[in-house]
């Protein structure tokens, strides 16, 4: 995406505040990160369907009172599965490479796990390697293949986690 | 928001700060509005704030106009953050579809250059002629037909009719070019080859996820004499030979009686042009002809598609040469890089307009799309001459087995969605293969069964029927494109083991029920074997495919190739044992028929040598058990290739990939803490006890000889051979170094096989 190397911001990871969505006063926040970074084109009614039956699906990174990143997500049923899906992850071009990717869609998912899902799902195109490579290492698997999902001809992998069943005794790394 | 009264004068508004556009009250306050007047209704304003001339709703008695902007103003006020006033029916979901209109993003309806088709032509978009300079127009219509050709192949290769063909002023109002013939005819001939191959693909109707193809948006395909548009073709090309062989007689100084019309005024220029056109033309009348070809029931029209497709390929050749006399005749330099244009000359064309018909792609939110280069569609056509030439050239009297290898193979090529339409209606017309053999037979024929038996009543039992049905499917699935495919075949898996138990469960009944003949006893026993034997076999060879297609689709990452190959390896045993079950079966069938009456001592050798089908499928085993060794290993050793994720392990991936073969029992007995145990204990000193690529090298010598005539599969073996011989040494390498060397890296690269990769091993 980026042809030229771009400035990145200096920040330690600690000065990341990961903040639940709140609110109304968060929605500009998130509409002008997505329009910035993403081609879809999103009505105002797209985000609040997603933020406002599942505020606590949302999350906001900030540096310095200043919106870094945002993830949103819904969950509910689907064939019999309760089953969360994310719809937008977005961290400004100087901003990434840290993780912060990463800890907004951990606390999501997180959040789905609590509340019963039992898969996680989401789209990516297959020319995606950072988002790829990001839901690979948090365990999801390439599901499906989609051709030419995308209006600019590009296919898409469909993402899935599954979830241990509840019984499972939840691995120690789960404890951050 | 109410009309204004018609003879009440307007009252001016500031309109609302918020929005830069004008409010509708503006615009019918300052338009031309003439209340008595028929106007027409329009239900977009322009960008620029002139307003349409036409732009009305008309006014009536009851009704006036209001301007509600402070209405909304004090609204807006009143509300508190996230508050939201909706009606009755509001739903969030369905508001997700909601345009923000003038949103140049979001709303297709928004005029960028002309209003309508005719304000376009009107303002001159697209002239008849379409110079005064007949070299030009000559010239000019050379770039239409090369641009079309270019709109054609983006519209083949999955864009929208609209927006590419249909983007051409001339196609959208065919009739007002009946003036200049040439162009006529060609638009005529492009329109109703975009018809046919419409026809064509909605009648595969593979296109779930290619339906963008199909959709025709109200666009006119349907012209009143395109049936005439070859004669109409003929006839301008007879023209234009006519002028080349004037022009060719004029510099070799001889004189033709005729005394033709010059195409345009450059006599310099005539030949060039001629022959520029004249392979355009060719090459349409060539194409509509392998469409109508291919068409024809039962495979009939193929001897003849052959022929036009090496006609129109040598014409493809020639619009390739005429490029350069194209680029060079005006002597102008193009800007940009000619290998980007959509003409051979490097012009723009004239006519072309994609947003005249973005309104019909609503409520796709309006998109640009570029149109291939003018060189990347002749290739294009090249490729899909090509495709259809494999097809065509197919022989349709074969096993069903070997047409199944046919399809995997001509897959390879990735044809795209025309050639593949054309392949699935070849194979499956009227429910029959070639629209020719009952799938009855078909089966009766792939399982070994004497001829006489695709007669049996047996035909008419249900299950057999729908056996029928799931073959037919079967091969309509493989001619779709992998993403689709492999989801497919998944779905097909539960289908094939019902049709097994539902068979097997048929054929005891029926046998039960037969009383006397045991003659019918016999036949009826041996059709239940043989039939059950091939369901299975094929089932396992679905799975097999459904497995290997994931590396073509890149779904596994290489943390999953262990347990990838270790299930490939489970059903490779199956197909396997199956496939030699079966012809095990079928030899000795044909012994008991007589038509051996002693075992000669080649016949003993035949029985108890392995066939050459199953040794090449233990070659794929050896390889499969070797990577999945070495995987073991690799990961028990030196930790690598596993990633454990926060959330889940390896038994979830393991349950998500092979979700539907374990649903389906294919194989039995297989499961996640089988899998465990069988690569637990792999360790770098049990990896260099037994080398299974060295197998798989034995077995590729051995089984050579036996594929002679069969190239494909030739290839295939040497590929395999590759493989097991680098990996071989890379297992080496591994057992001697791995445990000492910790900057030892491996990786897996599918550089000589499609789905079974070369291991390279590097030092850091």
């Amino acid at each position: 995406m980026e042809a030229m190397p771009e400035e990145k911001a200096e920040f330690e990871e600690a000065e990341i505040k990961y903040v639940s969505y709140g609110g109304e006063h968060h929605l500009p926040l998130i509409m002008n990160l997505v329009d910035q970074e993403l081609s879809e084109p999103y009505s105002i009614f797209t985000y609040r369907y997603f933020v406002y039956l599942w505020p606590q699906l949302s999350f906001l990174a900030f540096h310095k009172g200043k919106c870094v990143g945002t993830v949103v997500c819904k969950m509910g049923e689907h064939r019999n599965t309760f089953r969360g899906y994310i719809a937008m992850l977005v961290v400004i071009k100087p901003y990434r490479g840290r993780g912060i990717a990463t800890e907004l869609v951990t606390r999501s998912i997180r959040m789905m796990m609590e509340s019963g899902c039992e898969e996680v799902t989401l789209e990516a195109e297959v020319t995606n390697k950072g988002a790829l490579a990001l839901y690979g290492r948090l365990g999801f698997i390439r599901a499906k293949r989609l051709f030419h999902y995308y209006l600019n001809g590009v296919d898409a992998f469909r993402l899935k986690l599954l979830f241990p069943p509840p019984r499972q005794e939840l691995s120690p790394s789960l404890d951050t | 928001m109410i009309q204004y009264n018609t003879g009440k004068s307007a009252k001016r508004r500031a309109s609302s700060t918020r929005s830069p556009t004008p409010s509708l009250f503006e615009i019918l306050s300052s338009s031309n509005y003439s209340p008595m007047s028929d106007n027409a209704v329009s239900e977009e304003a322009s960008m620029d704030g002139h307003p349409p001339n036409l732009a009305s709703i008309p006014a009536s008695d009851s009704t006036i106009w209001a301007d509600a902007s402070p209405l909304l103003q004090a609204a807006c006020t009143g509300l508190r953050d996230g508050e939201l006033i909706h009606g009755d029916n509001f739903n969030l979901f369905a508001a997700m579809s909601a345009l923000e209109i003038m949103d140049p993003k979001m709303d297709s309806g928004i005029v960028r250059t002309y209003y309508s088709i005719d304000e376009a032509i009107e303002n001159g978009a697209a002239p008849i002629p379409i110079s005064p300079d007949s070299t030009v127009d000559v010239q000019s219509t050379i770039d239409i037909m090369d641009h079309l050709l270019a709109c054609e192949a983006a519209w083949h290769k999955g864009h929208s009719l609209a927006q590419t063909v249909f983007s051409c002023i001339y196609l959208l109002r065919l009739d007002r070019t009946a003036p200049h013939a040439l162009l006529h005819s060609y638009c005529r001939v492009t329109r109703a080859t975009c018809k046919a191959v419409v026809s064509l693909v909605s009648d595969a109707r593979t296109h779930e996820e290619e339906d963008l193809f199909t959709m025709m948006y109200g666009l006119p395909l349907n012209g009143d004499g395109d049936d005439k548009c070859l004669s109409m073709l003929n006839a301008v090309e007879e023209t234009i030979s006519r002028q080349l062989r004037a022009c060719k007689a004029a510099s070799s100084k001889r004189r033709l009686p005729e005394d033709l019309e010059p195409l345009q005024s450059n006599p310099n220029l005539e030949e060039g042009f001629c022959k520029a056109l004249l392979c355009r033309l060719r090459f349409r009348k060539h194409f509509f002809h392998i469409l109508a070809c291919m068409k024809r029931p039962q495979g009939r029209g193929l001897e003849s598609a052959r022929k036009h497709i090496a006609s129109c390929t040598t014409e493809l050749e020639s619009i390739l040469k005429s490029a350069d006399f194209l680029r060079s005749c005006f002597g102008e330099s193009c800007e940009g890089d000619i290998d980007d244009k959509t003409t051979a000359s490097g012009r723009e064309p004239i006519g072309f307009d994609a947003m005249l018909n973005s309104r019909l792609s609503a409520p796709m939110p309006p998109r640009a799309i570029k149109i291939l280069s003018w060189k990347k569609a002749v290739e294009y056509f090249v490729k899909l001459l090509h495709d259809l030439d494999v097809i065509c050239s197919h022989s349709l009297d074969e096993h069903l087995e070997s047409l199944l290898r046919f399809v995997v193979q001509f897959q390879k090529s990735q044809p795209d969605l025309v050639a593949r339409s054309h392949l699935q209606l070849l194979l499956v017309q009227d429910g029959k293969l070639y629209g020719r053999d009952p799938f009855f037979a078909v089966i009766t024929k792939a399982a070994a069964l004497p001829e006489a038996t695709k007669n049996h009543d047996i035909q008419k039992n249900e299950s057999i029927l729908q056996l029928g049905m799931l073959v037919m499917n079967l091969l309509k699935i493989l001619c779709t494109n992998a993403a689709w495919q492999r989801r497919k075949l998944g779905k097909l898996l539960q289908d094939w083991r019902v049709i097994y138990v539902q068979l097997e469960l048929a054929f005891r009944n029926a046998f039960g029920e037969v009383s006397s003949s045991s003659n019918d006893e016999n036949i009826c026993m041996k059709i239940f074997q043989h039939i059950l034997l091939w369901v299975e076999e094929q089932t396992y060879w679905i799975a097999f495919r459904f497995l290997i297609l994931g590396f073509e689709l890149e779904l596994y990452s290489t943390s999953e190739y262990c347990m990838v190959y270790w299930y490939l390896y489970a059903v490779l045993i199956k197909l396997a044992e199956k496939t030699h079950l079966k012809m095990t079966v079928s030899y000795d069938t044909a012994k008991r028929k007589g038509k051996k009456k002693k075992d000669s001592p080649k016949d003993l050798a035949r029985e108890s040598r392995i066939p050459p089908a199953v040794l090449f499928l233990q070659c794929y085993m050896c390889l499969a058990e070797g990577l999945t060794m070495m995987l073991a290993a690799l990961r028990n050793e030196i930790s690598v290739f596993q990633s454990p994720g926060p959330f889940n392990t390896e038994q979830e991936k393991f349950a998500q990939h092979f979700e539907l073969l374990q649903r389906a029992c294919i194989p039995d007995h297989v499961s996640y803490p089988s899998y465990k145990e069988s690569t637990t204990h792999a360790r770098f000193s049990t990896l260099a006890m037994y080398n299974y690529f060295k197998d798989a090298q034995r077995i590729v010598k051995e089984v050579k000889s036996s594929f002679s005539n069969d190239p494909d599969r030739l290839s295939e073996l040497r590929k395999l051979e590759q493989v097991a011989e680098h990996n071989s040494v890379a297992q080496n390498l591994i057992c001697r170094l791995g445990a000492l060397d910790p900057s030892l890296k491996v990786s897996f690269e599918f550089s000589h096989h499609p789905f079974f990769p070369t291991v390279v091993v590097k030092r850091s």
